[in-house]
Parts: structure tokens; sequence; C-alpha cells
């Protein structure tokens, strides 16, 4: 909690003889994240990189023809639920046995399907180039064949009229006109100046004999037959999937552990009888990784625990409360920490729905969002997808809540009056007990801003401890101090001589303005001691906190187009008409109900946009600028989560 | 006779008038700091985008420039509810 989970650096040293056991063990244990070996050219002993282990290729090919039928057959291992987990022997037999007709019949289909699709997409083009000549009532042989004469066939603006002899068929009946024209030679410029004058445009004649109207349906008569076919073979395929997914995934699943397992020597050292790693383990875990790796090489293995020198190196791994590990996906989109510094993730899981309740407190819109991240949750199978949504639906309870307390849905108020401040707008006229308490609602805001600022500041000065060492540290942590005191000097400075409600009022102490103008000086002098550039940046210490404004700012907006959806449809659509029903009057209702739902709908989105985005843009730029770098490495564990096949 | 040149001006229209002229007073705070926001956030936006095409890891660096111009309309949002309430 509040920072990433202790790692150790282990280095593994055994003969070559165990290295199968080794990598096989540490896979199955999903724990050791592999630090890889770069070879310096310079280093002294002979250490060169390891060779994948034996077969490594053929697992490799193998896997590549199930990647190949996978996707010919359009599955994705990520989206497929696991219905039982087969047994890796049996997967293995069968990769044997089955694996390779499958891959034959699918082969096989899918150059049956691509030479159909071929076919069909030739015959498409010829009939398409029959069309036009399907409207003139004359044989494709007629068209050529001929010395004396010549043959204008294509597209043209209009009808012309040719004063020479001539022969002539003009239909409008198919797109941008047909014309032919045959002529004897002698007149053909002339005729051709005459065409072009008219637009004309030639198209070469289809080869081909017969009425063209009669090619073309046989053409379109190919191009039925073949996609009858095509979908005959995606049937086919579709069985294939249905009948092989479970297998299908598993092999994909065995092959890639196995490929990985074989390429995992490449990132250790060799000598000549021995190989090398080293890696990190979390440290809860080490010592059962270690009692396991003596015990299946029978002490044949040397595990030696290095000292953490440089904290950048380390993977970071969250560990959170179960509640708070969705949110790391909000913290992954920023930067991940490093490993020495604090973890905000639980503080971010805490204060991000608040922030979203705040902005978007109806219990209507929160009851909306949280049935659409419970339902999305069937169709989304991605880790980061789930994660998101699990954040969405603790944000969308946040919003019901505060819903209750503003006494919202939909923009309508409830049977109460608002706990908290209300935000209902005098829209339409027709406002019911309190009007909106804006100024409040600002300085609660400001309120927020204030706190979470400070907040951040601390833990600034807890993190420039860790950052930084001797000197530097404490020079950084009384900078950080400085920024506190400036902020609260101004605001003692601020509260001295105005009286603002639900702030202390400090207008009647005179000490007061010598203790406000004590804080902002030594604040002052406190950030100009780390840097004196950084004065410049004085002015965001009002700028970050108005800018905590925006959780009034933007909620009443949403406030307001939900009022006014209502107003427009009830108010003055469906209210007038319902005193006196005519066929107009119900018309004007429909479109009235139409208004209030697409209305609502666009709303909703606006608000998950609004109240997501704020909520965690307060969280990226307000909060985390105070004390959090992040760029840590992350760990990624040697190993996968078996989930269609067991041992 | 009766005078049509001269209207009556009584305190409420006064009042009326006022009210008007800090709503409109409202909407130009928010509205030009807002073109001014988005004129600012323009150029910083697309070169984001492109920096994030390029390498993923900068988001939070260049989600932080993008939206450092909205002080610009959240300053235009204070004057506004300052006006209005």
């Amino acid at each position: 909690m509040l920072r990433p989970e202790r790692m150790r650096r282990l280095l593994i040293a055994a003969p070559k003889g165990e290295i199968d056991t080794i990598v096989r063990e540490l896979y199955r244990h999903n724990v050791y994240h592999i630090e890889d070996f770069v070879p310096e050219s310079e280093s002294a002993e002979a250490l060169s990189i390891g060779h994948p282990l034996p077969g490594a290729s053929d697992v490799a090919s193998a896997l590549n023809d199930v990647r190949a039928i996978e996707n010919a057959c359009g599955i994705n291992p990520d989206n497929v639920e696991t219905r039982e987990k087969l047994p890796a022997s049996k997967v293995r037999e069968m990769i044997r046995t089955d694996l390779p007709a499958i891959l034959e019949e699918v082969k096989g289909l899918v150059a049956t399907r691509s030479r159909l699709e071929a076919r069909q997409k030739e015959h498409e083009q010829r009939a398409r180039e029959l069309e036009p000549f399907a409207a003139v009532p004359l044989d494709l042989d007629l068209y050529h064949g001929y010395t004396r004469f010549t043959v204008f066939t294509g597209h043209i603006a209009r009808d012309v009229s040719i004063d020479v002899p001539h022969e002539k068929y003009f239909s409008d009946r198919v797109d941008g006109n047909m014309i032919v024209v045959v002529v004897q030679n002698e007149y053909r410029e002339q005729v051709e100046r005459a065409l072009l004058d008219a637009g004309f445009q030639a198209i070469p004649v289809p080869e081909g004999t017969g009425s063209p109207a009669e090619n073309q349906k046989a053409h379109l008569a190919e191009v039925q037959s073949a996609s009858t076919e095509i979908a005959e073979v995606n049937k086919e395929i579709a069985r294939i999937r249905e009948r092989h997914t479970d297998f299908l995934v598993a092999c994909d699943e065995l092959l890639t552990a196995e490929v990985e397992r074989a390429e995992a020597p490449l990132r250790f050292a060799t000598t000549e009888e021995t190989f090398i790693t080293e890696g990190w383990v979390p440290d809860d875990r080490a010592d059962r990784i270690r009692q396991a790796l003596e015990k299946v090489t029978n002490g044949r293995i040397y595990i030696e625990e290095l000292e953490v020198d440089d904290a950048a190196r380390v993977p970071v791994e969250y560990e959170n409360p179960s509640f708070a590990s969705p949110t790391q996906v909000l913290m992954d989109i920023y930067a991940r920490p490093r490993y020495s510094e604090l973890d905000p993730t639980l503080m971010v899981a805490i204060v991000f729905p608040i922030f979203f309740g705040l902005i978007l407190g109806d219990v209507g819109y929160g009851a909306v969002l949280l049935f659409l991240s419970l339902g999305l949750r069937k169709f989304l199978k991605g880790d980061e997808g789930r994660m998101l949504l699990k954040v969405l639906s603790f944000a969308s309870i946040s919003s019901i809540v505060f819903g209750i307390l503003y006494s919202e849905f939909f923009g309508f108020a409830l049977p109460w009056n608002a706990v908290l401040f209300s935000r209902h707008l005098n829209i339409g006229g027709e406002v019911h007990g309190h009007g909106p308490q804006v100024a409040e609602l600002m300085i609660v805001s400001i309120w927020i801003g204030v706190l979470h600022i400070t907040l951040g500041r601390i833990l600034g000065m807890i993190n420039a401890r860790k950052f930084h060492h001797g000197k530097h540290a404490t020079k950084a942590v009384i900078a950080n101090a400085g920024w506190l005191g400036t902020m609260w000097g101004i605001l003692i400075l601020i509260w001295s001589f105005y009286a603002i409600p639900m702030m202390p009022d400090l207008t009647g102490f005179p000490v007061a303005i010598a203790v406000g103008v004590v804080l902002l000086v030594a604040g002052v002098l406190g950030i100009a001691q780390e840097n004196p550039l950084e004065i410049v940046e004085l002015p965001t210490i009002i700028s970050h906190v108005l800018s905590y404004a925006r959780l009034v700012a933007v909620g009443l907006s949403s406030v307001a187009i939900a009022m006014v959806i209502n107003f427009i449809a009830i108010g003055m659509m469906i209210e007038p008409q319902l005193e006196a029903i005519t066929p107009i009057g119900v018309i004007a209702i429909i479109v009235g109900i139409l208004v209030f739902l697409v209305g609502h709908v666009l709303n909703t989105a606006l608000g998950l946009l609004g109240g997501g985005l704020h909520s965690i843009r307060l969280h990226y730029v307000e909060f985390f600028t105070k004390f959090y770098k992040g760029g840590g490495k992350k760990y990624n564990p040697f190993g996968m989560k078996s989930r269609f096949t067991e041992e | 006779m009766v005078d049509f040149g001269t209207a009556e001006l009584t305190l409420e229209m006064v009042q009326a008038s006022q009210l008007g002229m800090r709503a409109l007073g409202a909407g130009l705070a928010i509205g030009l700091t807002g073109i001014a926001a988005g004129v600012a956030e323009m150029a910083i936006g697309s070169a984001a985008v492109g920096a994030t095409a390029e390498n993923r890891d900068v988001f939070g660096l260049v989600l932080l420039l993008t939206v450092i111009p909205e002080t610009i309309v959240i300053s235009g949002l204070v004057v506004a509810l300052l006006l209005l309430f």
C-alpha cells in the first residue's frame, strides 16, 4: 500500500544440464522477472548469450500453424471464454495427431475461398462493363469487324444530332447515358468532334458474342453461384471454429509457453558449462522459489541474493487493496510509479469517484452508467477494459450517492430538498425550493482544491527525501514546504482582508496579516533557494486552486443541459398538447419524447466524458505535478497464467 | 395630450437591464476565454497527439502541456460566476 511491492534481486547459477528443469520451474511459478543479459564487449570473462533449448524451432513452427488457423477462423484467444481446462498431455497428443489434418483442411478451405472470391470479382467486373451495352438493342458481334465503318461507343452528356449518314442508338436509361454511333470512315473526324463537344467519353466494347443483356445475366448468375459457394465455405470454416476452438486456444497457450521456455536461455549469460541469470522476485515469494529451485535440482544450483543498488532498475508491481487495484489502469495511462516513490493509486481510487460524483451528481445518470458498466463487462474481455469498467462502476455509485445529496434525477428534483448545496437552476421559470447555490459550491470546490494540493505538497516532501540525497534532499523538502507556505500565506492574506462565507473570517485580526505576509515571504524564499527560476511558476498556485472550480462548472453545465432538455421536451412540447389532444398534438408529443430520449443519451455521454476526464485531469495535472515522477519499469514475470490447459 | 416621447424609467427596468448586462458580460467572459483556450490548445494538442503516436510513454507529459492554456478559460469561468452570483 502506498508504495510498490518490495522486490528482491536474485542471481541464479547452475550447470547447463539443469537449464531445462530450472526454466520449467521458474515458468511454473510465474514470479521471476528476468533481467536480460547484455554481453559487454570488454568483459574479461567469456560470457555469452545462451542458445535456445533443442526443439525450439519445431515448436515455433507448430505455433505458427496454430496461429494461422486461428487467423483464418477468426479466433482470438483473448476473447475466448474458458469452458474447461484440457490436460496438457492430451493437447500434446492432439497436436501430433489432429493438428496437421485441421491445418490441411483450413488451408484448403481458405485457398478455395480466395479462388472463389477472385472469380466473383471477375464476373462482377464483366457484368459492370456490359451494363451500358444492355441498354442498346445490338448484339455484341455487331460492334466490330468492319473495314469501312467506325463504331463509337461511350457515355455522353446529351443526345446529339449528326448531319452525315449514320446509324445511332441513344439511351438515357443508364448512368451517364449511352450512345452508339456507326459512320463511314470518311466522316469519322467530323462525327468525333461533334460527339466530343457533347461530352463524349469512349468506353471499350466488351468481348463476347450474342446479346449483352443475356451475357450480363450469365455473369451475374456466376457471381451469385460464387457467393453461394463462398457462404458454403464460410459455413465450413465456422463449423471448424465451433468444433476446434477449445483445442486451438489450448494449443496456442501450450505452444506459446513452450516457445517462451525454449527461448529463455537467450536472456541468460552462459559459460561453457554453466549459465547465470539475474532477475527480480517479489519479497514474499523469494524464499518459496529458492526452495523450489533447490529441490528440483537436488541442490545443483547456486542462488545468491544481490543488493538492490540502483532503484531505477527494479521492476515495479503495484501492491494495493483489491478495491483500489482497478485504478492502476488510470495510473498506467499516466506513468507507472518508480520503485522508490510513493504509489498514489490508493488516493486516486478514493478521490477520483468523489470528484466524479461531485461533477455528475445525478441518480438517473449514475444508474444508467452503473448498468452500462455492469452490462459491458460481458463484452469487454481485455484486462484493461475490465479494470476501466470497474473504475466506472465505482464512479457511478458515487454519482448516485451525490445525486441523492443534490436531489437530482435526470435534471428533475427528487421529492426532497438538496441535502448538500442545490444545483437546481432556474430554467423554465419553475424552480422549487432553493435556487442554485453556486457561490457556496465554488467555495467548497476551492476548499477541495486547497486540501488536495496541500496533500500533494506533503507527499512531495516525503518523495523528495526519496529522490535526492543529502543537501539536495533538504533543499527539495524546503522548496515543497515553500510552495505550501506561499499558498497558505496568500489564503490567510485574502481571509484577513475579505470576509468570505464558509471560510475563516480573519478581518478583525491584524496578526493574521503579519502571519500571512511572513508565510508568503518565507515560502517564496523557500522556493527560490532550490531554483530561482521557479519563481515564474508562482501564478500556478492560484490557477491550480481555481482549476478545481471545474468540479462545479462542469457539473452545473450538465445540470443545465438536463433541465433544458426536460423543459423543451416536457414543458414546451408534451404538456401543452396533453390539455387537448389533436392529431398534430400527438406528433408533437412523439417528437417531444424523442427529444427527451436523444437529449438525455447525449447528456449521459457528455457527463461520462466531462466527469471522467475532468476528475482524472485534476489528478494528473493539479495533484501529480506536486510530487509524482513516475516512469517505473513494468514487472513482467517469466511465466503465464494458464487459462485453457493444465499440467 | 399624451406625450409618447419619454418613457418612464422605473427602478425595475433599470435593475432588469443591469441583470441583462451582467449576463452578457458573463457570456462574453466564458465565450471569449473559451475561444482563446481553444486557439492556444490547437497547436499543442496536434503536436501532443503526434508525439504520443511516436511514443506512448509521453502521454502523461503531453497531457500536462496540452491543458496548460485551460487556465485562461478557468479565469473566464471564475469571472463569469462572480458576475452572475
